[in-house]
């Protein structure tokens, strides 16, 4: 599997980590409840099929990348800089 | 002033000078040790990309590279590291001087000229000698003269810059890897033949 970079180009995808699920964002440590903190830290989705998830490319740019990809083929329909996403978004919508 | 220390090449220990590999032919490879070379990072502070642009091109006559570029004259100028981020190279770290103070609060300027190891790899058999460690396209249609990338070598992490269509790369390390590197760059280019232009001095 090759991700294409937005910034390096397409690269081997032993240049990048894999961190997981781009959706769930922290709650506020100090106003969440307990139950809240569990779903962000435990609960995931395991879609088959498109899923937009989290990459860093440690091994070139040492970029975040949000990369959109469907599990079931790997094929990989869009990559974004995760600032340029983080930015975007509007404070407590998911990714 | 005198010190009782002396500057040792990062290939000190490690690269011979002379003809190696293949005894037969002229050399694939010439292998140049580039030692005393100026480098500093420079990182741009959020949004001032555009003043950090403008300083350079004033005061050092340099070009901001885009992604996957390198802007030099001659040994002068910048290489793309990442979004935000290039290496500055010079002949020696004096060629840098300046370079902090005149990008005050546009930029965090960071000297690595003891940081990194620097080879020059040239010679006819130079792309195919890297396509061998290089996971990224070398082909001229994809990487051509003033092309640079950030990525690995035998898992070390190595910045490579093409400087001509000869073709000839500089390639720059960690110098805490420059053995490791070594090791892999001698056993690849042995097939072709090569030539370590110098002693690394001691």
């Amino acid at each position: 599997m090759r991700i294409r970079c937005p910034y390096c180009g397409e690269r081997d995808n032993g240049e990048f980590s894999y961190l997981g699920d781009a959706a769930p964002r922290r709650p506020d440590g100090l106003e969440a409840q307990a139950s809240a903190m569990h779903d962000y830290v435990y609960l995931r989705d395991n879609p088959a099929g498109e899923h937009r998830e989290l990459w860093y490319h440690g091994a070139g740019c040492r970029s975040w990348l949000v990369v959109t990809r469907d599990t079931r083929t790997h094929t990989i329909s869009d990559v974004s800089p995760a600032r340029d996403v983080a930015r975007s978004r509007r404070p407590g919508e998911a990714a | 002033m005198t010190s009782a220390w002396t500057p040792r090449s990062a290939w000190a220990g490690f690269a011979r000078a002379g003809r190696h590999g293949r005894p037969q032919g002229e050399p694939g490879v010439r292998l140049t040790l580039r030692d005393g070379v100026g480098l500093a990072t420079v990182i741009a502070a959020d949004g001032q990309e555009d003043a950090l642009g403008r300083i350079l091109a004033d005061r050092f006559g340099w070009s901001l590279p885009g992604s996957g570029a390198a802007t030099l004259v001659g040994e002068r100028g910048l290489v793309w590291s990442a979004p935000g981020q290039w290496l500055a190279v010079a002949e020696a770290r004096a060629g840098l001087q300046g370079l902090a103070e005149a990008l005050r609060g546009v930029a965090a300027v960071t000297d690595q000229s003891d940081a990194r190891a620097i080879v020059r790899v040239s010679g006819p058999r130079a792309r195919g000698l890297l396509s061998k460690g290089v996971a990224v396209d070398l082909h001229p249609r994809a990487f051509a003269a003033g092309q640079a990338a950030v990525t690995s070598i035998a898992h070390i992490g190595a910045q490579i810059w093409q400087r001509d269509e000869a073709p000839t790369y500089d390639l720059a390390v960690a110098r805490s890897f420059a053995g490791s590197f070594w090791s892999w760059l001698s056993h690849a280019a042995a097939e072709f033949g090569y030539e370590v232009d110098r002693e690394a001095e001691h």
